[in-house]
């Protein structure tokens, strides 16, 4: 197991930026720590790097123990590396100067000899794609090159974790896919564990193995990509990650019946335990069925309150009885602002009756 | 790589509280110092102004305050400073509105213009405009060229004084002006143009109030050039007999009389407090026009003056010349002439005042020595304690180090005599009963100096250490480097130029320093500053001219060189 936290709390003064929180990470594993800003993510990456210690329980990497309420190891002393948010490239040092830098003086380096620390930068080189920019400044470099450069300098003493804190938020949004793709890569060539701090919901369901979603302080839920996405165990989950709306209703085992047309039955095998308990059915925009008219009276009345187009999709807002809604249809459906409409699921089905496909409606 | 070492002890409990209890203990120690070498000697100063035969009284104030004298010398402060501000706000004002606005040419050329007088310290440059204006000075000669005569200018009067008052301090309000008009938003113009007004009104409604903190707070800041000023009214008042407080402090020092410390202890808390109070009235105004400010300098002009422009600029660069380079040129005339007073002809050309200089007095050897020894020493001491201290501000910062870095900029902020006279009573018997005779020799100028100019290091380095972002040096830690290599690799190579920069001004500024060294000077223990005010006051201006185009020389080689070290930093790190 590469990184181990038990019961951390951090309080800065009264205020209490992290409460309890008990994560296990095991060696290789790609981890995101997901979160709107103010939740405590980056003060969790700051414990795990050593910027700052906890004051209530203990963090171990590599079965060691460096931080608890009385004492931390400085970063410097820790087996890690880190990717910063303003990529932090050092102004005076060049491409080649700042790979070398950790070989020379991190403490799980300090053996190689000289012909191996210039193997292993050449090595680093090749990783990242940087050998024919080895002896530019950074300010000669893009920002997609400086973002590798960044990457390079940590994987560099090939640490025991990896720390990245939001790497990608300050390149533009085609850049962004095409280093998500990158540090994939690297994650795979390098097996090294990597805990990678986030707001941004599709970053951690593109790369990550697992994602822990936080808010105000504590781990809302701790699940695969697929599970966060599909399963969310909290409301917070469900409209963070998937922006789902909540639907309330009646539970009966896997049967949801919506509060705003009884008639109808929505299949809920897929709805976690915690969701059904508060008598909630999270219907994420891209699940709703809308339908023009309400001839069999299988939809939830709605009226369309703002549309925008998007190309492929057209994204709805729509105001029902219990609130505002947002709704995603592909490009070909035709509804203007004011318009009534009904809503469904896909696999929704009548009282008394088997489930079935409900009809698609599509106007053109 | 992955080297597991299980269950390893961090570090022992006992030495990390006995680690924390020493750097208690420093912190404690330095608080003190701090509060010894900055604060002390100015409460010592306030204490003496309300005493009398050791007793606490007002016995000091009444006395003064009954002197006519006194109001005599509060009268032409009052006129000299605000003739001499009034000079400063409109000149700066002007020369803001052209370079910020205008589609004038060379604006950078300009800036050297501006730079000068914070480099030239204003006993030098006094002495250039008396050359120039003086009886055999370059004025008289252009002047008789023209049909119609005019009359010679006095500069050892109270408008002399106020005259070359008003051209040293004129940067101070166009900097502060420059940067506040630039920072104006185009858009909030715009709008107001939008909106129907017209240029003009724009300019009244919009930028003018927009802009007033900001040309307030230069005011103020000349305001207190002009009261803190010794160099000026010493080499212009003094032979003309006319003492303002500044010089009225000095010559109650040197003139000791039997209440002399008293009366000018007295004195100084008057200039002090006055000082004072400009200063926070100022920093009250640089506050407030912080707000309406964007972060962007907008240097593109708003004004284009079309067919004007070319007048415009011949009127500034005469401007230039004549005010900032023909007094030089003045002085350095006077300096190759073999006796005062001769014209200037190829027989009469010599270099025997720069031999005198450097052969035959050895006064003013001595005084080179001294000065370069204290400005040396007092820069080196200043890098690294500034620098320490810069970084535990920036980095770690509150209440504690705020109020030390307050104690430490007030010998700064207080007028040159006022701190000179609180060195004397701090340190001639620094535990009363007890003169170890620092006051008398070279050390209490050493003292001096450092307790004056220390802050100008540490804004220096806080610039420096402000513009290193935090991540620079936790990339460094998570590259497993802390302490001595983060600093030789990482932060310093980033500081330098913000710390040399800070060191240049303060070795500078002591070098040629004149106020508080004319106090706290003695024999073998002259400076720069005191050799030329003692030449000029004997009448020497041969040798005064001649020291002085020497010193000015030796500014402009270290400005190049200080130049050549930035650009080339710069084309190695380039711009961050």
């Amino acid at each position: 197991m590469s990184v181990k936290m038990e019961q951390i709390g951090k309080k800065f003064g009264t205020f209490e930026a992290l409460k309890q929180i008990d994560l296990e990470v095991e060696t290789g594993e790609f981890i995101a720590i997901l979160g709107p800003s103010g939740c405590g993510k980056t003060t969790l990456l700051r414990l795990l790097a050593g910027f700052l210690s906890p004051t209530d329980g203990q963090i171990s990497i590599e079965e060691e123990e460096v931080g608890n309420r009385k004492k931390s190891v400085p970063p410097e002393k820790r087996n890690i590396g880190m990717v910063f948010q303003q990529f932090a490239l050092w102004p005076h040092l060049n491409v080649e100067e700042h790979i070398k830098f950790p070989l020379e003086h991190h403490r799980f380096c300090s053996k190689m000899s000289t012909s191996e620390k210039k193997k292993r930068v050449e090595e680093v080189l090749d990783i990242v794609e940087l050998n024919l920019f080895k002896k530019r400044m950074p300010q000669a470099l893009s920002g997609g090159q400086k973002q590798r450069v960044a990457l390079a300098r940590a994987i560099a003493p090939s640490p025991a974790l990896l720390l990245m804190d939001e790497p990608l938020s300050n390149l533009d949004a085609e850049l962004r896919m095409e280093m998500r793709k990158e540090i994939q890569a690297l994650h795979r060539l390098t097996k090294a564990t990597i805990i990678y701090v986030t707001h941004d919901q599709g970053e951690a369901l593109a790369m990550a193995d697992r994602i822990v979603v936080m808010n105000k302080g504590e781990i809302e839920q701790v699940g695969t990509p697929k599970e966060i996405y599909t399963k969310p165990t909290s409301t917070f989950v469900a409209s963070f990650v998937g922006k789902a709306n909540l639907l309330k209703g009646e539970w009966q085992e896997d049967t949801f019946r919506p509060g705003l047309n009884k008639a109808l039955r929505f299949n809920g095998e897929a709805v976690t335990k915690e969701m059904k308990a508060k008598g909630l059915y999270p219907v994420r925009p891209e699940q709703f069925q809308v339908l023009p008219s309400d001839a069999n009276k299988e939809g939830i009345p709605a009226v369309i309150t703002s549309v925008q187009y998007q190309g492929k999709e057209i994204h709805y807002t729509v105001q029902a009885e219990q609130g505002e809604w947002t709704v995603h249809t592909d490009m070909f459906s035709n509804f203007s602002l004011g318009d009534q409409i009904f809503l469904t699921l896909e696999n929704s089905f009548r009282e008394k009756e088997a489930y079935r496909r409900p009809q698609l409606v599509r106007q053109s | 790589m992955n080297t597991t070492q299980p269950n390893k002890r961090i570090m022992p409990t006992r030495a990390l509280s006995s680690m924390f209890h020493s750097k208690k203990l420093g912190k404690i120690l330095a608080l003190v110092a701090i509060l010894i070498i900055f604060l002390v000697p100015i409460y010592r100063l306030v204490l003496l102004s309300f005493q009398q035969d050791g007793q606490l009284s007002l016995a000091n104030y009444t006395n003064l305050l009954m002197d006519p004298k006194t109001w005599d010398v509060l009268y032409n402060t009052v006129i000299m400073v605000l003739g001499s501000t009034l000079i400063a706000v409109t000149l700066g004002v002007t020369l803001a509105f052209l370079v910020a606005y205008t589609d004038i040419r060379a604006k950078k050329l300009m800036q050297i213009f501006f730079v000068l007088p914070f480099i030239i310290p204003s006993y030098i440059s006094t002495l250039a405009w008396t050359q120039f204006l003086g009886a055999n000075g370059l004025y008289g000669k252009m002047v008789s060229a023209l049909p119609f005569s005019l009359e010679p200018i006095n500069l050892y009067s109270m408008a002399g004084i106020i005259f070359v008052l008003g051209f040293s301090h004129y940067p101070l309000v166009y900097l502060l002006s420059v940067g506040v008009l630039r920072k104006i938003p185009r858009e909030l113009e715009q709008a107001s143009r939008v909106s129907g007004a017209s240029a003009f009104n724009t300019f009244k409604k919009v930028t003018l109030p927009l802009a007033l903190p900001g040309i307030a707070s230069g005011g103020f800041l000349a305001f207190l050039a002009n009261l803190d000023n010794f160099g000026i009214p010493a080499f212009l008042g003094i032979p003309a007999q006319i003492s303002v407080l500044s010089t009225y402090i000095y010559q109650q020092v040197v003139g000791f009389g039997p209440t002399a410390f008293e009366r000018a202890a007295t004195l100084s808390v008057l200039l002090g407090v006055v000082a004072l109070l400009g200063i926070f009235i100022q920093w009250l105004l640089l506050k407030k026009s912080k707000r309406i400010e964007t972060t962007v300098e907008d240097k593109k002009p708003r004004f284009l003056l079309g067919k004007k422009r070319i007048w415009i600029e011949v009127f500034l660069w005469s401007f230039f010349l004549l005010s900032s380079v023909v007094p030089f040129v003045s002085m350095g005339m006077t300096s190759l002439v073999s006796a005062y007073g001769l014209d200037f002809t190829l027989e009469n050309i010599t270099l025997k005042n720069y031999q005198y200089i450097f052969e035959t007095s050895a006064k003013s050897e001595r005084a080179i020595f001294n000065s370069l020894k204290l400005a040396g020493i007092t820069t080196l001491i200043g890098i690294v304690l500034g620098t320490a201290f810069a970084y535990y501000r920036v980095r770690r910062p509150n209440k504690t180090n705020q109020f030390q870095e307050l104690a430490i900029s007030m010998p700064y902020a207080l007028p040159g005599t006022v701190m000179a006279l609180s060195m004397i009573f701090a340190w001639m018997e620094p535990i009363p009963g007890f003169n170890p005779g620092i006051y008398g020799s070279i050390l209490i100028l050493f003292i001096a100096y450092f307790t004056r100019f220390f802050i100008l290091q540490v804004r220096g380095s806080i610039t420096a250490v402000m513009q290193v972002d935090i991540t620079m040096e936790e990339a460094a830690q998570v590259s497993g480097s802390n302490g001595y290599s983060k600093w030789r690799k990482i932060l310093l190579p980033l500081l330098l130029p913000g710390i040399l920069s800070g060191a240049f001004l303060v070795f500078l500024t002591a070098l040629t320093e004149l106020t508080v060294s004319s106090l706290l000077w003695s024999s073998n223990a002259e400076t720069i500053g005191v050799v030329i005010f003692s030449f000029e006051q004997a009448g020497y201006s041969t040798y005064s001219t001649a020291f002085s185009s020497v010193i000015i020389g030796l500014i402009v080689v270290g400005m190049l060189l200080l130049y050549f070290i930035e650009t080339y930093w710069k084309r190695k790190v380039g711009k961050a």
